[in-house]
């Protein structure tokens, strides 16, 4: 890669699909008439083409927020916006699940069922838009850019988790998203490998500009993917601090070490641990 | 010749080169160990195309020349190395041991070089790392050399190679499954216990009717004199491997079975698929359902008798009674187990309502399907057997009653081994119909197993 395409990788602004407008969003459950908060007149604006990493105490209700998103529920009040168009709002609380936003689970959701492949050419195949072997071609040739050939025939409890993580991404791209919706798709891997997804990650978002909303707990990953991270309060959830990450995309593990980095991370820090804190006193449950 | 450096500057050198950026520090240092540098002058050429691929090469400084292909060949490709590249990759492929390409060094260069089967080596120990690495090398081949695709899919698997080299790749016979499973089988201590088990048992059985004769035992008929009646071609009570009669019990059994099992399959299956997926339709049907369920086989015999005419109907009615609700209620039990996210995941990627239920729900339910037919297979040889003790003209459990009435002892003997015998190849059959219809899951607990 030469210095010319370098400066380009981690620019956003031929991004033209994928802004998320979420506008005043209230989220109360209502189980046996206990109402229970789980958003709180959430507002967020992300650009088309951002990486916006979502950081807060476990079970604040950061899934909450991106499950409003992908459509899995509704919301109370607010609405939600995708390229301005509107997604869920007054009249229609619940958006419809679709292939313009796709969820990388947290235990990952490759049909075991199906091989790599298969699970890979899904998306296309359910829309039947391409002929068989176009999506085939299509597939085969996204794993083979992202590191994945000789995996195709093998099922995903075969491979790696690691490995299985990025068939997921590639699935999810497989559908030309404007929006990649993760929710902490790396909490259970080992940090080897949790470094080597990242990195894998970034080299798939250069390739693919898509726009990215990240939940996450670690600060560390936070920091090293995203251009913004936005710290939540401890349950009910809303934006509490907006961290701009002006380290240049695009980047890797040795901005670990650079003194911006510590910087940025000390910021974060002071107000993620009071969160918590705060989540820990008030006895929150995972999840 | 190549020149002495020390492992420091080869895990210097190591670190910078990107398929092997992910390899902890003591892997690292293995590695250095079988690493040794040299150096080219400008226009030196390093290998040929054609020439045994041994090492694999890692520039340290400087640039090399890398022409894929023959000379010969008017399409050749070429590519630049630069410093932390790495080149002579053919050395690590699977099925390659040749060059694929003539490398000359275009200033004066120096060069690490690592032997390909060593290397390898070192990942066979350490799999989880290795197929990193060997991931890191195809995307690296992919993205840095004009090669066609196909030779990136040669780096090898450690982890899959290394668990159950029988189960690799795309074409997976049933055949070279269960193939696998026997021989891994045989290796085990599992069969050998399994005769022990049936040695006592039977040495039990000759011990205590013939030679003990033990109080209750007398009118017991002897191992020696079942087995005999069983294999006599000139039996004492007219039933014997040798008589039509015998197979014609085992005959009209399994047709009953076969019916009563496929109707209950071809009925309790979408029966239980749409209890689990439809909430309505579940609340509507299910109550009923478990009220019926838990009456035993028995109590639906007189009612079976006067409902259905002749002796046949009423008994395959019995028999498949008891297999339906098992397999609705496992089906039921199966769809409700899928993980949400699975439904989510393919609404997601564009699925519609239908599309979920035919490439999730169904599968998805799929092991416990097969757990269900278990079941009912099971329960279907008992409710037969009770079926047939009360109406029927043959079957196995025709036979076994009819042998207590005429006191023909040993027969009731051959009957129960008989149906122990049929009974179990039946399970094993609607088994090895689940491993068919469930590759995925067998090649699963096959690599979980070792």
């Amino acid at each position: 890669m030469n210095a010319v395409a370098n400066d380009r990788l981690g620019s956003i602004e031929d991004v033209t699909r994928g802004a998320i407008k979420i506008d005043d969003v209230v989220k109360i459950y209502d189980p046996d008439g206990a109402a229970v908060m789980a958003v709180d007149h959430c507002s967020i604006d992300i650009p088309a083409g951002e990486i916006c990493m979502i950081v807060g105490p476990s079970g604040c209700g950061k899934t909450t927020l991106l499950n409003a998103i992908a459509g899995f529920h509704g919301v109370t009040s607010g609405s939600i916006y995708l390229d301005g168009e509107m997604l869920c709002g007054p009249g229609n609380p619940q958006a419809q699940p679709g292939s313009d936003r796709i969820v990388v689970f947290q235990n990952g959701a490759l049909f075991p069922w199906k091989t790599n492949l298969d699970n890979i050419a899904f998306g296309p195949m359910m829309a039947g838009v391409e002929s068989k072997k176009e999506i085939y071609d299509r597939a085969r040739s996204m794993m083979a850019d992202a590191g994945l050939s000789g995996t195709e025939h093998s099922y995903p409890g075969e491979v790696s988790s690691g490995l299985r993580r990025r068939v997921e991404i590639v699935r999810a791209l497989m559908n030309h998203p404007s929006v990649l919706l993760f929710d902490e798709p790396y909490r259970a891997l080992d940090s080897l490998t949790k470094s080597v997804m990242h990195e894998a990650l970034l080299e798939i978002y250069y390739k693919n500009k898509v726009t990215i909303f990240f939940i996450t707990h670690d600060l560390e990953e936070a920091i090293f993917l995203g251009h913004r991270l936005i710290i939540m309060s401890s349950r009910p959830c809303s934006p509490k601090k907006i961290i701009t990450v002006d380290i240049p995309h695009p980047r890797d593990y040795s901005v670990l070490t650079s003194n911006r980095f510590r910087e940025i991370m000390d910021e974060a820090k002071d107000v993620v641990n009071e969160e918590a804190r705060k989540a820990f006193d008030a006895g929150e449950k995972e999840g | 010749m190549p020149n002495s450096a020390n492992n420091a500057d080869f895990m210097e050198v190591l670190k910078n080169a990107m398929p092997f950026q992910v390899i902890p520090e003591n892997l690292l240092r293995d590695i250095a160990a079988i690493c040794s540098s040299q150096s080219f002058a400008a226009g030196e050429r390093i290998y040929n195309f054609g020439e045994l691929a041994d090492d694999v090469y890692i520039v340290a400084s400087g640039r090399v020349r890398h022409v894929l292909g023959a000379d010969s060949d008017p399409k050749r490709h070429e590519d630049i190395v630069h410093a932390n590249g790495i080149f002579g990759w053919a050395a690590v492929l699977e099925g390659q041991n040749t060059r694929l390409a003539t490398t000359s060094s275009l200033e004066d260069t120096e060069v690490v070089r690592i032997n390909g089967k060593a290397l390898t080596a070192l990942f066979r120990d350490n799999p989880a790392v290795g197929d990193v690495v060997m991931s890191r090398f195809a995307t690296m081949i992919n993205k840095e050399f004009s090669v066609p695709q196909s030779i990136a899919s040669q780096v090898p698997s450690f982890k899959q190679a290394l668990k159950a080299t029988s189960l690799q790749g795309s074409e997976v016979s049933t055949m070279a499954l269960t193939v696998f499973r026997i021989s891994t089988w045989l290796q085990s201590p599992r069969p050998y216990l399994m005769l022990i088990g049936f040695a006592l048992v039977l040495s039990f059985w000759y011990l205590s009717v013939q030679v003990w004769e033990l109080p209750r035992f007398v009118d017991m008929p002897g191992l020696t004199e079942v087995f005999r009646e069983w294999f006599s071609k000139d039996p004492v009570y007219g039933l014997s491997v040798y008589t039509p009669e015998y197979y014609k019990h085992i005959g009209i059994s399994l047709r009953r079975i076969g019916i009563a099992f496929a109707l209950a399959t071809a009925l309790g299956v979408p029966l239980g698929l749409f209890l689990g997926w439809s909430k309505t339709f579940r609340e509507f049907v299910f109550p009923l359902f478990e009220v019926l369920r838990p009456i035993p086989v028995l109590a639906w015999v007189p009612l079976a008798i006067i409902i259905f005419s002749g002796s046949e109907t009423p008994v395959i009615f019995l028999t498949f009674l008891a297999s339906f609700f098992a397999t609705t209620l496992n089906t039921m039990l199966g769809v409700e187990s899928i993980d949400e996210s699975y439904s989510r995941a393919a609404y997601c990627l564009g699925a519609s309502r239908f599309q979920v239920f035919r490439h999730v729900v169904v599968p998805g339910a799929l092991p416990y399907i097969f757990t269900g037919l278990q079941i009912s297979i099971g329960v279907a040889w008992f409710s037969l057997v009770a079926g047939e003790m009360v109406s029927g003209q043959y079957g196995l459990g025709y036979l076994i009653n009819t042998s207590y009435m005429m006191i023909e002892y040993p027969k009731i003997i051959i009957g129960m081994i008989t149906l122990g015998i049929v009974g179990y190849s039946t399970s094993a059959m609607v088994r090895m119909m689940g491993d068919y219809l469930m590759q995925w899951r067998v090649r699963e607990l096959a690599l979980g197993d070792n």
